[in-house]
């Protein structure tokens, strides 16, 4: 099977298939015993990649993924941020993590090609290190009942993510550039320890995502600087260096 | 032609599998934006879940990690960062621990037993359509995964949109942005990896420092209740906002019950604390943000009042000023905005 036919396929499986190409392949699926066996693969990848129960994998689907922050990112002061991707399907059977690679390469082959490299804010390099993280490895002798398999758009190079991607749909009509509220500037980036307890305070109320959103001003500190002064507000009075 | 019809009935037997083995693998076809986001509190308040992700603000990017756990009524979540500061926020039961290692401060919180359960399901009721239009629900492709584009555009200036792709399987959000009315994105989190284990052991929930020799602030155990008379009320609210919640509760480092009033439009919310002012201590005037949540504080009457939500800058400071000392039991409800 050629490479085009093989990336049609994908796409069919994907439903990223042009309707009237859809149509021909479908026909040709029907009497073509090698596409009909292609598309049976294709299947058992993508629920093996969805973890799916039931798949027969040798081992458990396990990946090491990067996170690709924001494709459409190019942020406020212009700058481009790039971002390594390196994925590693350690326990993936070869045959279909070969093939998933090749399906994904081809995806993504056009928005790759041409892509420069950027670097400024530095290579934001997320390595699920699952099996090196004692915590994970707790988790993974619990019994897992369903796992969320994301696979980078990118493969193994780095690439500028301000490229928007050939197959992206422009309907969301998503921005490419990331704005900061404008406050003036008495404005306060290092709240008081008051302030930071009337956050968390106020998160409980919150929704999921409120809260969320809420609780990561806490923890993602401001320009490298701690996001929280505890020495304000009277804490004396009630300050107990009471940690077990 | 008779060719023809036989392999259009071949097609039509291919779609028809393929839509089966969607709804088999548990996809909901032709659900609408507003239930795709249900689906998503659901799915965020009721599943275990174990999670890393970026959060990309301004020109930065940290990496956090997210552990989730709901057994029965009781709910635990861990939110770490995995560089920069190192600081975690670990919830079990009725307590929220906040660890911050670049301090060597704990601050720990005690949630209000007349509180909202934590995870309680938000409910999107028609009203919320008054202050924001819901919109997408097309399908997008994100990181492998089929996922459902659903945006929540704020109707004016006093609030913030979502914009989240929701896993089509799972209801997770995979990505979730933050957007002012214009639409520019002001926050972001991409997740790069889910897991919804069965189960989550204790052991995921102990903090990776060992804080032993840090300072610790915490709330007083006495948390004062719903019926303590409470003075303080909104006398004008921003378009949508109505009053959810009053309690006088204990904060770390505050001797003294803070009036709290909360105030939602049904997706956002403000909290109003109010405090008397301490002598020692100079008053707090003016804005501040902490992330994404903006915050306004004035003094009123001798007391230190603060609005605090993820809105815009505006809209904390419209509550704050409009919060005033009232006579009588002060229980009634707060007017609400027309």
């Amino acid at each position: 099977m050629n490479e085009e036919r093989d990336s049609q396929l994908s796409a069919m499986f994907d439903g990223e298939l042009p309707g009237a190409e859809c149509e021909l392949l479908a026909r040709r699926l029907t009497r073509d015993e090698v596409l009909r066996s292609q598309w049976s693969r294709y299947s058992m990848i993508g629920a093996a990649l969805r973890a799916e129960r039931g798949v027969a994998l040798h081992d458990r689907v396990a990946w090491r993924v990067q996170s690709a922050v924001a494709q459409e990112a190019s942020y406020g002061d212009g700058t481009d941020i790039a971002a390594t991707a390196a994925r590693t399907a350690a326990v993936v059977p070869a045959e279909l993590q070969g093939r998933a690679n090749r399906r994904r390469w081809m995806r993504f082959a056009r928005p790759m090609a041409g892509a420069g490299i950027a670097a400024s804010v530095a290579a934001l390099s997320i390595v699920w290190l699952r099996t090196q993280d004692p915590q994970q490895s707790l988790l993974a002798q619990a019994p897992v009942s369903e796992s969320i398999v994301l696979t980078p758009e990118v493969n193994s190079t780095t690439v500028a993510l301000n490229q928007t991607p050939a197959s992206r749909p422009v309907s969301n009509g998503e921005p490419d550039r990331y704005v900061t509220p404008a406050l003036n500037a008495q404005t306060s980036l290092a709240p008081t320890a008051r302030l930071a307890n009337y956050v968390v305070a106020h998160s409980e109320f919150s929704g999921p995502l409120s809260r969320r959103m809420a609780l990561l001003g806490l923890v993602a500190s401001e320009n490298g600087e701690a996001a929280v002064a505890p020495e304000a507000d009277g804490a004396a009075a009630t300050e107990a260096n009471d940690a077990p | 032609m008779r060719l023809d019809r036989l392999l259009a009935v071949r097609h039509r037997r291919a779609r028809f599998a393929a839509i089966s083995l969607l709804l088999g693998a548990g996809v909901v076809l032709g659900a609408e934006p507003k239930e795709w986001l249900e689906r998503m509190n659901h799915a965020l308040t009721t599943r275990n879940y174990v999670g890393v992700f970026t959060h990309v603000r301004g020109d930065r990017a940290e990496t956090l990690r997210i552990i989730h756990r709901v057994r029965g009524n009781d709910v635990s979540e861990r939110l770490l960062s995995l560089d920069g500061s190192g600081r975690e926020f670990i919830r079990e039961g009725d307590e929220l621990t906040c660890y911050f290692p670049d301090k060597r401060t704990v601050l720990v919180e005690r949630r209000s037993p007349d509180g909202p359960l934590l995870g309680a399901l938000p409910s999107i009721g028609d009203d919320d359509s008054l202050v924001y239009e819901i919109r997408g629900g097309e399908r997008e492709r994100l990181l492998g995964r089929t996922t459902r584009v659903v945006a929540l555009h704020p109707r004016d200036e006093y609030r913030y949109g979502y914009r989240l792709w929701i896993d089509e399987e799972t209801s997770m959000p995979l990505k979730t942005q933050l957007c002012d009315q214009s639409g520019q994105v002001i926050e972001q989190i991409l997740f790069s990896n889910i897991d919804l284990p069965g189960r989550i052991p204790d052991s995921m929930f102990k903090p990776q420092i060992d804080a032993s020799t840090y300072r610790w602030l915490r709330a007083e155990r006495q948390v004062a209740s719903t019926a303590t008379p409470a003075l303080w009320e909104a006398m004008r609210l921003p378009p949508g906002f109505r009053m959810a919640n009053r309690s006088a509760q204990s904060l770390p480092g505050s001797s003294e019950p803070v009036a709290h009033l909360v105030f939602t439009d049904g997706i956002a919310s403000v909290s109003v604390f109010v405090e008397a002012r301490k002598t020692d201590v100079p008053p707090e005037q003016g804005p501040a943000r902490v992330g994404s949540s903006s915050a306004f504080s004035t003094m009123v009457d001798g007391h230190q009042v603060t609005a605090v939500g993820e809105v815009p800058p505006n809209t904390v400071q419209f509550i704050a000023t409009q919060v005033k000392a009232t006579r009588g039991l002060g229980l009634a409800p707060a007017p609400r905005s027309k």
